[in-house]
């Protein structure tokens, strides 16, 4: 037999987080049986090549309430998984280089406030107190949400794991999803680099894949894959508790539980055509340069590895969420712009109801995936894409 | 020794001399093996190892700046060296308490999430477990940085040593003028050459391909400027180095690689130890053997014990062990003692000593040529993926030569294997084409020797990763639990994301995955290489920014 059962209720494509949380959901539903498949091993894609960043810190209600309650259930991810992932919530800190852009987070706070998040509004000096030894002349402020946090992915991802082959997931690592087979405009199977497997339901979970995916299935989606690069330094004692964020150039950094600090920012790469290329020469010396220009201190630190990873990203920052209305049974979970981790605990809610073809508690708009075939001018966007 | 002005420096409070150009690890290292840090998390006593700057067994904070390697710093007048990870200090450590509570190790991975109220004491107080040493001030920045040095060649050389320099004078007999870059100063100037001393290349990217090929090699000099080298070939000639071997404490001081034993003992000096094990039955340990003389208390091998060996062994009267295991290190603090056994059931015994050099494999320096894109190939008889390379230097990459040991070249042999690159690069010879290596070979007598350990008791920790201070035990039961692979256990365990990046612990890791998770070393996989090759200061790498600009998107 190829796969544990000949037919299966739902076959996930893609075990990283968003993938396992929704595979989670499902089985916990009593749905039936559910198969995962991933072409690598476990956090080889975007939930392994993160930098562990959890915000509540957006500038629409819908990403906020799932970032929420993403966050709530990150810090209860120790007794209903039982692995540790460090969650610390040390806080975001959105930088303000001007008077500007400090006024543009301005209706950010006050969204957050409304919604019970009480993040502050901060002066040099507060910033200076939060960033040992950052250039005072850089910044004029910054915003702050002190439960906001890092998490340490890996556990995250292998407690999800643990917990759905416990409740019975087929879990199949090291198999690609080619495509699938289509009956009478509905899902009939998948096909996989280990032979087909029958299934009414495909869930798109492969997140800087997921594109190709939904390509395959002959469907014309706008998620575009894009590289980006991440570094860490040499480990040290403990020095910053948040995560700090720069809008200019998409910088962010924090220091892990391990004391390294590990951070990245937006280097501009041809989208897509990249696979498998080592970080670029290019990232790390403008990843350097930004570092050091910032917090010049950590000029004397060293870099000690950096890698790539791809984010699945969508033109207007929200991802996609439910059934395509194009083909029956294909249900995306993908489109999460370098988020998915930061979401996925609630996002997989909405997923896992998509595929039980119960309602959804969010808004169309903004997360359909219908909604590209509506003009973007007359759609929101959530654009603070970053860290 | 050739003794210039005298430098003096502080160490804690402790005022000290060190001779001009002399290392702090050389300076220390004249009243014996130092011990300068404790370890992360169990804090256990650590002492130098390799002896060339890539483990952590000497860092010390100099003048401000974290991390910095004892055995490569060579002190400057006024220095202000401490030691670190350590209270009160790295001999008398009040935290190594925690290596006694918990002799089973600390599960990071499970434990610590009950009761909810004390998570947050649970983060602070792991958090100060990581990492050795506090950020670096601005004074330690402002010092190490400067202007970029950029480079752009016809030929480039990493690597000064005997294959590095045969290529180099080759090279110049052509009419190349070729740049000679090496990590240490150039202890080999080949005239016609350009030398770049104190210069450690740590990033070599794919070329750029076609009529336009070019390489754009990062590095920096010490200690921060950044370096770049542009060149339309390389010739990488970085050796090979000294294998760890893991038995019971062997991150103890005192355990050290042949490399530290010969570099702390030169010809005509007193051997840095008392009574010393060396292990290995090869001509690295006919080296060690030599050099350490009297010193030398026993020869212990995993395997056979070569005729050369054999002999200067029984000249100075010390016994030879062939064919055994290496089972223990025992001592509080630095080693005084080993605990050895026959293999095959043979009985287990002790030999007193103040040390232990392991010198029974080397392996390839070949970072740089997995950066780069050539391709590698397990090799049993190594026991590791070696890079593949045909008898002329070439790899599969374009333009891209390896020279001396790291191209399987036999010691004795390495300048005729830098000539023979240097033609290559003259002739402009094609790359190897992509294609299936050679038939396996037998395996390596380390396989067979790691499944018989294996087998015996163990008592206290086995530290299989010890920058990051990762236990055999968490090995295993990653195996043990269904995660394998190498890529999955690095990243269950930490194994091998340390300072050191793997280096000494990932070749060893291969070989035990083999036989816990019952498939050949080869299936085990490998670790994709990360640059840069060893860690390299951002301020070097911020100052190299206007050297790489983005790409321009359409």
């Amino acid at each position: 037999m190829t796969f544990e059962r000949d037919r299966y209720r739902a076959v996930v494509v893609g075990a990283g987080i968003v993938g396992l949380f929704t595979a989670y959901r499902l089985a916990r539903a009593g749905a039936g049986p559910i198969l995962v498949v991933d072409r690598g091993f476990l956090s080889n894609g975007g939930s392994g090549r993160n930098g562990g960043g959890v915000r509540q810190q957006w500038e629409t209600r819908s990403t906020v309430r799932l970032a929420r309650e993403s966050v709530a259930a990150y810090r209860g991810f120790g007794r209903e998984f039982g692995f540790n992932i460090w969650f610390r919530q040390g806080g975001y800190l959105f930088l303000a280089e001007t008077d500007a852009e400090l006024d543009r987070l301005e209706p950010v706070r006050r969204l957050l406030a409304a919604e019970g998040l009480p993040a502050r509004r901060l002066g040099v000096d507060d910033v200076a107190a939060l960033v040992p030894g950052i250039d005072r002349t850089a910044i004029v402020g910054g915003s702050y949400l002190g439960s906001d946090g890092t998490l340490y992915p890996f556990p995250a991802v292998w407690g999800v794991y643990e917990a759905v082959r416990a409740l019975g997931v087929d879990v199949a690592l090291g198999v690609e999803a080619l495509g699938v087979t289509v009956r009478d405009g509905a899902v009939a199977a998948v096909v996989t680099s280990r032979g087909p497997v029958a299934t009414g339901t495909v869930v798109n979970a492969a997140g800087g894949w997921s594109g190709e995916l939904s390509r395959r299935a002959g469907l014309d989606v706008p998620n575009v894959a894009t590289r980006h690069e991440i570094l860490a330094t040499e480990p040290m004692k403990p020095f910053l508790d948040p995560m700090v964020v720069r809008a200019r150039d998409g910088l962010y950094f924090s220091q892990t539980m391990r004391g390294e600090l590990v951070g990245g920012l937006t280097v501009p790469h041809a989208p897509g055509t990249a696979r498998g290329v080592p970080s670029s020469p290019t990232f790390l010396v403008t990843m350097a340069r930004a570092l050091v220009g910032l917090v010049p201190r950590l000029g004397a630190l060293g870099v000690l590895r950096a890698w790539t990873g791809f984010y699945d990203d969508t033109p207007d920052g929200f991802p996609v969420i439910g059934e395509d209305p194009r083909l029956r049974g294909f249900v995306h979970a993908n489109g999460f712009g370098g988020h998915g981790f930061m979401l996925a605990p609630a996002a997989s809610r909405r997923i896992a109801a998509a595929v039980l073809d119960e309602p959804i508690d969010l808004d169309p708009s903004e997360c359909s995936p219908a909604r590209f075939t509506t003009p973007a001018a007359a759609r929101p966007a959530e654009r603070l894409q970053l860290g | 020794m050739a003794r210039g002005p005298v430098a003096r420096f502080r160490l804690g409070r402790r005022a000290l001399e060190a001779a001009d150009g002399e290392t702090v690890l050389g300076a220390l290292a004249r009243r014996g093996l130092p011990n300068v840090v404790r370890s992360v998390r169990y804090h256990r006593p650590r002492g130098p190892f390799c002896g060339t700057g890539d483990c952590t067994g000497c860092l010390v904070r100099v003048n401000g700046r974290p991390n910095v390697r004892a055995c490569r710093h060579e002190v400057v007048d006024g220095d202000r060296v401490e030691t670190d990870n350590a209270w009160p200090s790295p001999r008398f450590d009040l935290l190594g308490a925690i290596d006694l509570l918990f002799p089973s190790g600390i599960d990071t991975l499970h434990g610590f999430r009950r009761p909810r109220f004390a998570v947050g004491a649970y983060q602070r107080v792991i958090r100060r477990l990581a990492g050795y040493s506090a950020a670096p001030t601005d004074a330690a920045a402002a010092a190490i940085a400067g202007p970029l040095r950029r480079y752009d060649v016809d030929v480039a050389i990493v690597g000064a040593g005997p294959a590095g320099a045969g290529a180099a004078e080759r090279l110049v007999a052509g009419g190349v003028r070729p740049l000679l870059v090496d990590r240490d100063r150039t202890s080999v100037p080949v005239p016609g050459a350009e030398a770049l001393a104190r210069t450690t290349v740590t990033y070599v990217p794919p070329p750029s391909t076609g009529a336009d090929r070019r390489f754009d090699v990062l590095g920096f000099e010490a200690p921060g400027l950044g370096v770049v080298v542009r060149c339309r070939s390389l010739v990488v000639a970085t050796g090979s180095y000294d294998a760890s071997l893991l038995f019971g404490g062997s991150d103890r001081p005192g355990v050290v690689a042949a490399e530290l034993a010969l570099r702390l003992s030169p010809p005509g000096t007193p051997s840095p130890f008392r009574r010393v094990v060396v292990f290995g039955g090869g001509a690295r340990a006919k080296a060690v053997v030599d050099r350490l003389g009297a010193s030398v208390a026993a020869v212990v091998a995993p395997g056979e014990i070569g005729p050369d060996v054999a002999r200067a062994a029984s000249d100075l009267g010390a016994p030879l062990y062939p064919r055994t295991l290496l089972l223990a290190a025992a001592g509080r603090g630095r080693v005084r003692s080993v605990a050895l056994k026959g293999r095959g059931g043979g009985p287990r015994f002790h030999v007193r000593c103040d040390g232990i050099v392991l010198a029974h494999r080397r392996l390839p320096n070949g970072r740089l040529l997995q950066q780069a894109g050539a391709a590698t190939e397990w090799r049993a008889d190594v026991g590791a993926h070696v890079p593949r390379v045909d008898p002329g230097g070439a790899t599969t990459v374009a333009g891209l030569f390896v020279a001396g040991s790291l191209a399987g070249a036999a010691p004795g042999e390495s300048r005729a294997s830098g000539e023979r690159a240097a033609d290559a690069v003259l002739a402009a010879a094609p790359p190897l084409a992509p294609g299936p290596g050679p038939a396996d070979a037998a395996p390596g007598e380390l396989e067979g020797y790691y499944r018989e350990l294996l087998r015996e008791p163990r008592h206290g920790k086995w530290i299989a990763c010890p920058c990051e201070d990762v236990l055999l035990d968490e090995v295993e039961r990653a195996a043990r639990t269904g995660y394998t692979g190498v890529e999955v256990v690095k990243r269950y365990t930490g194994l091998g994301t340390g300072l050191c990046q793997g280096r000494y612990c990932l070749p060893d890791a291969l070989l035990l995955l083999s036989i816990l998770e019952r498939r050949p070393p080869a299936e085990v996989g490998t670790i994709t290489p990360r640059p840069p090759a060893v860690p390299m200061p951002l301020a070097a790498l911020a100052a190299l920014s206007e050297e790489f600009p983005p790409e321009v998107v359409p």
